[in-house]
């Protein structure tokens, strides 16, 4: 079954998932946050207290820890264990050499063994996109075959046919199949030309290391309390009062002597806030840069089904004052042009996803002190709001 | 345009085709495809078409790699039938022509002659004092169109204007003032009564189209206006009252015995009264402000300066439409320029939503019920305003007493996705950009009515 045919399910996932893959996918990334909740045995006197509303339920911490790092403005972790812990459970994170999901080894080792069985999603893309490239191949051959006989039957009888660009002779996405085993064009760097003796192979290892940003670590370690973070030169575990304050300076710019003071247009605050709304909804909230806005939002997770939403992110300052004075331009922070409006909506419609706008208002310094900004008790002064964005379109609309 | 109404015209036109050609004309098929030429003429005149086909995106190289004839042979005869079609002129029958006098001073034009289906929807009546040809002065009703209108009509060749004179024209007979051509209209009336080039070419997008178009905010006290959507607010039930109650109660008995730490926002340490599951969990946190309710906290600008103003309401083509009495309409447009005016500020929109009524939650398709204009939702159970989590401790007590299921709208539920998307008020804005037209609908989103969790 070619990877292009669209399955019949609605669905539209990569590899043709059936039931089976789909009851996999529950079991592993069934749990929306890393915490789990631990059922009592259900005993009479359990049953009773369950009556009232009262449980002995149990909460299990995986307690992953991560190294700061402010050059990047994000947490390494390391150990694989928690790595995949975070990642199945909540879809935090990002490997940084793969995709999403932190995939690398397992990349090499099909490489290597060139077997394939369990196919990356990186994988299952580069092949998906091999295919789709042969079938317009083909489709652009047949249409140049029927749209030469209309000429040829032009030329000797002078009868107009219009040479179809759809029919029986052309290949559709849905009936074409590949005539050869379609095979990925993997990118061949000086290294792997000569074909590695398999006695000469070093044991694999691990490079690569996961990624949180700034939002999804202070998510984790402040109100789930599963991310101890080290600090990079000491490595020593940092406190939440110290990593709040070096989440926010990791964004002002560096000063040499005095340190900075402490501002209400913290990037760092305003996504901050963005993240923890959306993910105390429910959720599920990944970066957003491939479709030129802020942030996805995913119902369940994105190996479930595609992104619903995409928001952008809009600081509005209650005080204009406040904006002159800012050391950097915030990102939309003023608003933008019609032109730029329109190209990110055509964009996100193109793909089926809902554009969201998100008014993030900062706090002027005149009405509230900075000195709040040194605990997370700020947030009560900042307010989160959305403005749907979609196209109208007058003839369409006429019934 | 004028030469030809009053010069013989040798081909006899019947009434029929050209109300025909008209029609047709109005119902362009696809917003996005090019006109049929070809509907303008009427049937005797018409060169034969063949029928359109796909488009080609390049020249297509032929037989011996030269050019292709099959191509190019198409393509000048597409271009050779519109060229024959625009050579055509475009005449108007004299039985379909009303007639109207502009008085600048007024910015109103006066209909005379009333002709034609346009002034179910177009023009409103205004008592003026009219001098009678007794000399006496009388309070008479006329009809009176806006400059809009009278330009729509008149480069339709609906309508012919003359222009309000000082002149004697007891002599000529039929004649009311100096005649003016559609350049004329053009100059004389934009520019009057907030009537700009961008607000009249949306006017006239949509009206061609088919719909209905009015102004919001009436110029003078004699043109209409639309009755307001009546938000069914239906008081909060007896269920709802107590759950609240309780709830407030709660909160404040968790107020007294353990004070919200900003540290440690979670009590997961302690399962016994606090979290047991995700349900709850993803409650607790819900914590930052949320809402278009909060206040802004801006100091108020001048709001009429603001160019985010309500300019008009649209009606479709399938509602039912009274002049004098219309009724509240299906969409209300800001036009504004695209070159000028940047995006709207959280204040303008704000602005704009407190105006607005709430839109009813969008059903599943399932058909209509016979009394289709009661489709009001219930409303839907408030998201808490208070920041801080409350679970009422009744609540968890008996939780058979307090369901808390999504709005149920006669039997079928309600696809949140459809609710989010749809959002809770909107507004549409008409952004021209040097001739091309774009609308945007504007929602006030409420996310936190539909949790996923």
């Amino acid at each position: 079954m070619s990877l292009i045919t669209p399955s019949s399910k609605a669905k539209r996932s990569f590899g043709g998932k059936g039931g089976g893959r789909r009851f996999e996918n529950n079991k592993i990334y069934g749990n929306p946050l890393p915490l789990l909740f631990v059922d009592p045995p259900s005993t009479r006197l359990n049953s009773v207290l369950g009556l009232l509303g009262l449980s002995l339920t149990r909460v299990e911490n995986p307690h992953c820890e991560g190294i700061f790092d402010p050059i990047t403005r994000s947490v390494w972790i390391t150990n694989m264990d928690h790595c995949m812990t975070l990642w199945r459970r909540g879809f935090f994170g990002k490997g940084d050499l793969s995709r999403s999901e932190p995939s690398w080894l397992a990349r090499q080792m099909n490489l290597r063994k060139s077997a394939g069985k369990q196919l990356t999603s990186e994988e299952v893309t580069a092949r998906r996109r091999a295919e789709r490239k042969q079938f317009k191949l083909d489709r652009a051959a047949a249409i140049a075959a029927v749209a030469e006989e209309a000429e040829q039957i032009f030329e000797k009888e002078g009868k107009v046919t219009v040479p179809a660009l759809s029919g029986p002779a052309i290949p559709s996405a849905a009936t074409w199949k590949p005539s050869q085993p379609i095979r990925p064009e993997t990118p061949i760097t000086p290294a792997e030309v000569d074909i590695p003796d398999p006695l000469d192979e070093e044991p694999l290892e691990n490079v690569e290391h996961m990624q949180l940003t700034l939002q999804e670590a202070f998510f984790l370690l402040w109100n789930l309390d599963c991310l101890t973070v080290l600090h990079p030169d000491t490595l020593e575990p940092m406190s939440l009062k110290d990593l709040w304050i070096a989440f926010q300076r990791a964004h002002l710019p560096i000063e040499i002597e005095a340190p900075q003071p402490l501002r209400f247009d913290n990037p760092f605050l305003i996504n901050y806030a963005v993240y923890h709304h959306y993910r105390s909804l429910g959720w599920v909230v990944k970066g957003g840069i491939k479709f030129c806005v802020d942030y996805l939002l995913y119902k369940r997770g994105p190996v479930f089904s595609h992104a619903e939403f995409a928001m952008v992110v809009l600081p509005v300052y209650e005080d204009p004052g406040d904006q002159e004075d800012a050391p950097s331009n915030l990102q939309n922070a003023t608003p933008f042009a019609w032109s730029w409006l329109s190209t990110i909506n055509r964009v996100n419609s193109q793909v089926q996803k809902t554009l969201v706008l998100v008014y993030v208002t900062i706090p002027s310094r005149k009405r509230v002190s900075a000195t709040v900004l040194e605990s997370p008790a700020c947030f009560t002064q900042y307010s989160v709001r959305e403005v749907i964005l979609r196209r109208f379109i007058p003839a369409r609309m006429r019934d | 345009m004028d030469e030809s109404l009053e010069l013989p015209n040798v081909h006899l036109q019947k009434p029929a085709d050209i109300v025909a050609a008209e029609d047709d004309e109005q119902a362009s098929d696809d917003e996005d495809g090019g006109l049929d030429w070809t509907k303008l003429l009427p049937a005797a005149l018409r060169p034969v078409i063949p029928k359109r086909g796909e488009k080609e995106y390049e020249p297509r190289t032929g037989t011996a790699g030269g050019e292709s004839g099959l191509q190019v042979h198409v393509l000048e005869r597409s271009r050779a039938a519109m060229f024959e079609t625009l050579k055509a002129t475009r005449t108007t029958s004299s039985k379909a022509i009303s007639y109207g006098i502009w008085h600048p001073h007024l910015a109103r034009a006066e209909v005379t002659v009333m002709k034609g289906i346009h002034f179910s929807s177009m023009g409103h009546s205004a008592p003026r004092q009219v001098l009678d040809s007794d000399g006496t002065e009388k309070l008479q009703k006329r009809l009176e169109l806006l400059p809009e209108e009278a330009i729509y009509l008149i480069e339709r060749g609906s309508m012919f204007c003359w222009k309000e004179s000082n002149l004697d024209l007891q002599q000529l007979e039929g004649v009311d003032g100096v005649p003016m051509t559609v350049q004329q209209a053009y100059s004389e009336m934009i520019g009057t009564e907030d009537l700009t080039l961008e607000k009249f070419q949306v006017f006239a997008y949509l009206k061609r189209l088919g719909y209905v178009v009015t102004r919001t905010r009436p110029p003078n006290e004699h043109y209409p206006t639309a009755t307001p959507l009546s938000v069914a607010v239906s008081s909060p039930s007896v269920l709802d009252r107590v759950r609240r109650l309780f709830g407030g109660l709660a909160s404040g008995l968790r107020r007294v015995f353990a004070r919200f730490d900003w540290w440690h926002p979670l009590n997961t340490s302690t399962c016994f009264l606090g979290i047991r599951n995700y349900g709850s969990l993803f409650r607790s946190l819900r914590f930052i402000p949320t809402g278009h309710s909060v206040p802004l906290n801006r100091e108020e600008t001048n709001q009429k300066d603001s160019p985010y103003q309500i300019f008009y309401n649209l009606y479709k083509p399938s509602t039912p439409f009274k002049k004098s009495t219309p009724p509240a309409p299906d969409f209300q447009i800001v036009v504004i320029n695209a070159r000028t005016t940047p995006m709207p500020t959280l204040q303008e929109l704000t602005n704009l939503f407190d105006i607005l009524p709430e839109q009813p939650l969008p059903l599943p398709r399932q058909k209509r019920l016979a009394n289709g204009s009661q489709v009001e939702a219930k409303p839907v159970p408030s998201a808490p305003a208070a920041p801080l989590p409350s679970t009422g401790f009744c609540q968890r007590l008996f939780p058979w007493a307090f369901p808390t299921t999504a709005p149920v709208t006669q039997g079928r539920r309600v696809n949140p996705f459809m609710a989010l998307k749809n959002g809770k008020k909107m507004i549409v804005i008409a952004v021209v950009d040097a001739g091309n037209i774009g609308f945007f609908k504007f929602s006030e989103g409420a996310f936190s009515e539909w949790p996923m969790a």
